[in-house]
């Protein structure tokens, strides 16, 4: 195999991905060529050069960590609520509010509306055109 | 006693059990934060970014259908999360970056040729500058392969790509940052 295919197939080989075959024929080149060998060297520390081992976390941490995250849930839980609340739960009271103070404010044909149903019946109809 | 199980958790928090959403936090935040520690390089951005990992992942709970393991599961929200987050700081990144390229590559080139055995940067935010010159994707699968020794396969399962994908990716990653530290000669002398 040529330096080019082979400095490929280094990668691969490092991180153990190549069949047994190509394993072997790179293991076999990199013993006969020395600088196929130094960039297999060069490679092999890339990882370790910038990657380094996480440290064990400090219980406490972990438990400030979880405390942080579930402050977060409920807040989200809240919102979420409050969102579906003011897009769904509020149109759906006015509407039935709405509806309510309309029939109140109906004339019956049988019965005299009482006093002060008038006076609602005007909040009712400013309150029907502001509704969203 | 024995412990109740990531599945039978992730149901109790799905129907709204707080605490058991809290345990599975607690079980699974040193892995998430080591991931977006080492994606996202400062540590208040990256705590930051493994706290929102886990509310989208709470958000999404009613979708975990148990398929894949949960560990599994919540990776893939944490992975896709840093890409994210990763995809946002690259459209905002500063050319403040480039000055110190060379310093940056000459010390990653050092690292590299040393005869001592292998060992890491001191300096982490070279490290970091280093890192966030490679694309999110290729970033994301180094990182995954290096610091967390997954296979290809389990890379493309968390990164949601192909195994040629993880390939390509891995292998440009490498070959970038070894270009890096080769474009300055003095630094490979041994
Ligand atoms: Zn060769």
């Amino acid at each position: 195999m040529t330096h080019e295919k082979i400095r490929e197939m280094i990668g691969d080989w490092l991180d153990g991905e190549l069949d047994a075959p190509a394993r072997a024929a790179v293991s076999a080149h990199l013993d006969a060529c020395p600088a196929c060998d130094a960039e297999a060297a060069r490679l092999r520390r890339l990882g370790p050069a910038l990657f380094r081992a996480p440290v064990r976390p400090d219980p406490r941490s972990t438990e400030a960590f979880v405390s942080r995250v579930m402050a977060r849930v409920e807040a989200d839980s809240v919102s979420a609520w409050e969102r579906f609340a003011a897009r769904v739960l509020a149109p759906a009271l006015g509407l039935a509010l709405a509806g309510l103070v309309f029939a109140i404010a109906m004339p019956d044909p049988d019965e005299d509306a009482p006093l002060g149903v008038a006076a609602v019946s005007a909040d009712a109809g400013s309150a029907f055109e502001v509704a969203p | 006693m024995t412990q109740t199980g990531d599945a039978e958790l992730a149901r109790s928090a799905a129907a709204g059990d707080g605490d058991a959403f809290a345990e599975l936090v607690r079980r699974h935040a040193p892995r998430v934060r080591a991931l977006c520690a080492a994606t996202l390089g400062g540590p208040g951005e990256a705590e930051d970014a493994a706290q929102e990992a886990f509310l989208k992942a709470h958000r999404a709970l009613p979708r975990f259908s148990g398929e894949a393991s949960f560990a599994t599961w919540l990776h893939r929200i944490a992975v896709n999360h840093c890409l994210d987050v990763l995809r946002a700081a690259g459209r905002r990144r500063s050319d403040s970056l480039d000055a110190l390229l060379e310093a940056d590559s000459e010390a990653l080139g050092r690292a590299l040729s040393e005869a001592s055995p292998a060992k890491a940067l001191e300096d982490q935010d070279a490290v970091e500058r280093l890192l966030s010159r490679l694309p999110p994707e290729q970033r994301l699968a180094l990182t995954l392969r290096e610091l967390e020794g997954l296979t290809y396969e389990e890379i493309a399962a968390s990164m949601s790509c192909s195994l040629d994908s993880v390939k390509a990716r891995i292998r440009r990653a490498r070959a970038d940052l070894a270009g890096m530290a080769r474009h300055f000669p003095g630094a490979d002398i041994v």
